[in-house]
């Protein structure tokens, strides 16, 4: 019985507040209409600085791997600057280059055989 | 860059902002339809909830403008309890701007001519914001309603009116208020009660 009284009192507020809004009269709906257009301006800002602010941690991400990028490449000019680096990378080069470089590396074996008789040699002598 | 790869470019780059331009006109589509689907009912919920045309106008404005600014990303189920939400919150501040409007006049006080003058019936505030002329024509039925939500508290308030007037579902009201489910049965559950003493058993017939 309660349910029922509270179901009839929804339903007649309902109604009475349908009522009152199809009663709205042509100066508000017309302030309503402007405040809507106005709203519908502020969606067109809204997304550009949405979109701008949300390109942020990207734009920073970015911005950091171009520093990380510089603090590299500047680290390899530094080495580069360093005197004993061009002289060494010279050196290698010319052992590479080397004929009798070439032996070596097909004798490889052999050589590190020879190392080893050579390290384990003072070894047996004390 | 060879001249083919620069068009190719140009030619991503134009779609892309065409794209773009259609989805914004779409985003307007919604949101106009959605505003245009809501204003009506949300003037006359602000209105009987501050008792003022001009300062209810503007509490919907302000939501309007809030969730075109904010929320226009959401998808558009969640739409309607968030715009409730936002004209809820306008609300309140309005009732707490009053408040203290009302706790400074008491402070400075009035002049005894000012009272002299004063009639308080004549001033009060008609419970649905309505024009004396629109008063004579109006169902009594909404003149009782309006006075017994007003005399409700602000919370029982809130979830009759969003439950009923705005036909919001138990989460959209809690989501609306920012209270849980649980606590919107409450309210609403009281409120109906209050509403069935205050106007008689015999109302809704």
């Amino acid at each position: 019985m309660n349910e029922e009284d509270d179901d009839k009192l929804v339903r007649r507020a309902r109604a009475l507040f349908d009522s009152s809004v199809d009663e709205l009269d042509a100066e508000r709906l017309s302030k309503l209409n402007r405040a809507r257009r106005r709203a519908l301006e502020e969606l067109d800002h809204g997304p550009a600085f949405g979109s701008w602010t949300r390109l942020l941690p990207a734009g920073g991400a970015a911005a950091a791997a171009v520093l990380v990028a510089l603090i590299v490449l500047r680290t390899d000019e530094v080495a580069i600057d360093v005197p004993m680096a061009p002289a060494a990378a010279e050196m290698d080069f010319e052992l590479l280059i080397d004929e009798d470089s070439f032996e070596m590396l097909e004798d490889l074996e052999f050589y590190s055989w020879m190392e080893l008789t050579d390290l384990e040699a003072p070894r047996q002598q004390s | 860059m060879t001249l083919e790869t620069a068009a190719r470019a140009f030619a991503v780059s134009s779609g892309r902002e065409e794209q773009d331009g259609a989805t914004t006109l779409q985003r307007q589509q919604r949101l106009n339809r959605f505003l245009a689907g809501v204003e009506r009912r949300a003037l006359r919920f602000a209105e009987i909830a501050v008792r003022d045309r001009d300062d209810a106008m503007d509490i919907v404005q302000d939501a309007m403008i809030k969730l075109a600014q904010k929320y226009a990303d959401k998808p558009e189920t969640e739409w309607t309890p968030l715009f409730y939400r936002i004209v809820q919150n306008g609300i309140r501040d309005w009732h707490r701007r009053q408040a203290v409007r009302n706790r400074v006049m008491s402070w400075f006080g009035r002049g005894k001519d000012d009272e002299s003058d004063y009639d308080p019936v004549a001033e009060a505030p008609d419970p649905l914001a309505r024009r004396p002329e629109e008063t004579v024509q109006t169902d009594g039925a909404l003149d009782e309603l309006g006075a017994a939500l007003g005399r409700l508290p602000t919370r029982q308030r809130e979830a009759f009116m969003l439950r009923t007037f705005e036909g919001l579902d138990v989460a959209g009201t809690a989501t609306a208020m920012g209270i849980s489910a649980g606590s919107v049965k409450t309210h609403y559950s009281r409120a109906v009660h209050s509403l069935r003493a205050a106007l008689g058993e015999h109302y809704g017939e």
